[in-house]
């Protein structure tokens, strides 16, 4: 631990290539991001509650095939693959809370920590890191997205077969559905990104997105014509449209309504790299 | 190389720097000083880009920081320690970090050995002391083998033996041409590591130049006199630029005046001389002296704290 053996020679910059491109600065966000014990949990979370709801819905819909009660009486209409598909896709809405917490905790955890000072000072000009931060959020919700949703394929399969309500993967309903499912959760987790981005603070981002996500929703029912005018617009209302499908009385197609989903993402991307930019950090 | 140019930096109201240039050389270690608050920490917030000046600029080897290609080679900052994320281990930051400019491996290692850290290098951050967190601040500083060395308190919290080897460590990055700038609130620290010091107070520079020069301009020397007969040598003593303060009935404080001068003075009027001392304001007291108008946070009660002021008074009446 002397000084002596500290340091090489001062070199030319160049000399040995040190410098920022943007394939280092994404490596180097993905080591950050799977150097932290909160990765592994989130991964297993994700998946885990996407199965389980699955599975528990898949459950629930044989004990109503097997009480003898036809699935329209039960509310539930359609063929047998929009059921199975229902079922398997049905674990969404408690992985995107997962995931949305990933987003905001991506950005929120450096910031609480001091971590953030650190990356900026490497890299100065600050948008690569949104930008390398924002694949890895995107790409890391996608890939539990669809590991999550095939596991739940695969899980309510057998026991949705023998009442014949299983996915049919030549539907190509059904296929939108299921790839909504991972669709709908990159979207959902890079728009929390974006949030925690602007917000700075775990909490804060934190209830800003899943107050939209869970809360908002309810306003839908009430009677108010200008609420009943927003509320399908709203991420996730519109967002949940590539999942749901096709529906009478609907506003918004399927993919209007991822469209309108990856507007709010991309507003809330553009607003949180301004403020990024401009920001003392 | 660091120049600054009427930078300035306000929080609202606030002028946390106020219009300050300076450069800060290679090849010598320059000081930083100024009390808490002073706005030290803001100004080498904003020589890395953390902070965006509300007026001026600063360069780092001859551009803006934000405008190097490779950062990390040109600059290495300790702003505070633990900026690290709590839940990684130190080598798994330090990796990174050594991402992003390509930096292999290796110099990950050589970093945590030269620090001291490959006991804990595994470890989560969360579980340092602020010492093992200064030391991984500084691994982070040295990973890109940096031409300039920007350094925020470095001895914080660092045991004796730690601050030894900041100090050592950095008058060899600065023997080895780079520019080593770093800050401290302490002007006895200054005075052993530093060769030039800038001296900032609300956010103002107070003065610069080399360390020994800002000490001599600030510490008048005075000697203490002690004589039985000192009412009456007092008279002896009088001149344009002496005062006289008598701070017993025998015990006289003269500044302006040598010890030479006074002894043969003394001897010359035929006073019986019973002790004669040359006495040097310390470092501290001139440090106190330069920011006594400039500290930020005064604190009231304690008897140390009012000793500058008093100094301070001395000193205008001299003028």
């Amino acid at each position: 631990m002397t000084a002596t053996t500290a340091t090489a020679p001062v070199t030319p910059t160049e000399a040995n290539g040190y410098h920022l491109n943007f394939a280092r600065i994404l490596r180097s966000e993905w080591i950050k991001f799977t150097s932290l014990r909160s990765t592994v949990w989130v991964a297993v979370v994700t998946v885990g509650v996407m199965v389980g709801f699955s599975f528990l819905m898949g459950f629930g819909m044989t004990q109503i095939a097997q009480g003898g009660g036809g699935m329209e009486e039960a509310g539930f209409g359609g063929t047998g693959t929009v059921i199975g598909t229902s079922v398997a896709s049905f674990g969404y809405y408690f992985g995107q809370i997962v995931v949305a917490v990933l987003g905001v905790l991506i950005v929120t955890g450096e910031y609480s920590t001091g971590q953030i000072k650190s990356t900026l000072t490497a890299v100065p000009t600050r948008l690569p890191v949104l930008a390398a931060k924002g694949a890895i959020v995107a790409i890391t919700s996608f890939v539990l997205g669809a590991v999550g949703v095939a596991i739940a394929v695969l899980v309510t399969t057998p026991m949705l077969s023998t009442y014949d309500l299983q996915v049919d993967l030549s539907d190509s309903a059904s296929l939108q559905s299921l790839l909504g499912v991972p669709l709908y959760m990159t979207a959902i987790a890079l728009f929390a990104f974006a949030i925690g981005t602007l917000m700075r603070h775990a909490a804060a981002g934190i209830a800003t997105v899943l107050g939209m996500l869970l809360l908002l929703p309810i306003l839908g029912s009430i009677q108010i014509q200008w609420i009943q005018d927003i509320a399908p617009y709203l991420p996730g209302a519109a967002g949940e449209r590539i999942i749901i499908g096709e529906q009478l009385g609907a506003v918004l197609t399927p993919w209007q309504g991822f469209g309108v989903l990856m507007i709010w993402v991309v507003a809330a991307l553009a607003a949180a790299a301004v403020l990024l930019r401009r920001r003392d950090a | 190389m660091i120049e600054a140019h009427g930078l300035t930096k306000k929080y609202g109201d606030k002028v946390a720097v106020n219009d300050i240039s300076f450069t800060v050389n290679p090849g010598r270690v320059t000081g930083f000083l100024g009390p808490n608050g002073a706005g030290k920490s803001t100004t080498m917030r904003m020589i890395v880009g953390l902070d965006r000046p509300t007026h001026g600029s600063v360069t780092v080897n001859g551009k803006p920081y934000v405008q190097h290609r490779a950062p990390l080679r040109e600059v290495g900052a300790l702003l505070e320690a633990k900026a690290v994320h709590s839940g990684r281990s130190a080598t798994n930051h330090l990796r990174g970090l050594a991402a992003t400019h390509g930096i292999a491996k290796a110099r990950v290692h050589e970093v945590i050995d030269m620090t001291g850290l490959a006991a804990v290098a595994g470890k989560r951050v969360g579980g340092f002391s602020l010492g093992m967190g200064q030391r991984l601040g500084i691994a982070a500083a040295m990973l890109g083998d940096p031409r300039t060395l920007i350094l925020d308190e470095p001895v914080n919290g660092l045991d004796p033996e730690g601050v030894k080897w900041v100090r050592t460590m950095v008058r060899y990055l600065a023997d080895e041409g780079r520019t080593v700038f770093l800050s401290s609130h302490l002007m006895s620290e200054m005075a052993i590591t530093a060769d030039e010091l800038i001296v900032i107070g609300r956010g103002r520079i107070i003065t610069t130049g080399a360390v020994q020069d800002v000490i001599d301009a600030v510490t008048k020397s005075s000697v203490r006199v002690r004589s039985p007969q000192a009412e009456d040598l007092v008279a002896r003593l009088q001149g344009a630029d002496v005062t006289v303060t008598s701070l017993e009935p025998s015990l006289l404080k003269v500044d302006g005046l040598s010890a030479e001068q006074i002894g043969e003075a003394a001897a010359a009027g035929g006073f019986v001389l019973h002790e004669l001392t040359p006495m040097r304001a310390s470092l501290e007291e001139a440090y106190m002296t330069l920011t006594a108008d400039d500290v930020e946070y005064h604190s009231h009660g304690a008897g140390e704290e009012t000793a500058p002021a008093v100094v301070a008074e001395t000193e205008g009446a001299n003028r």
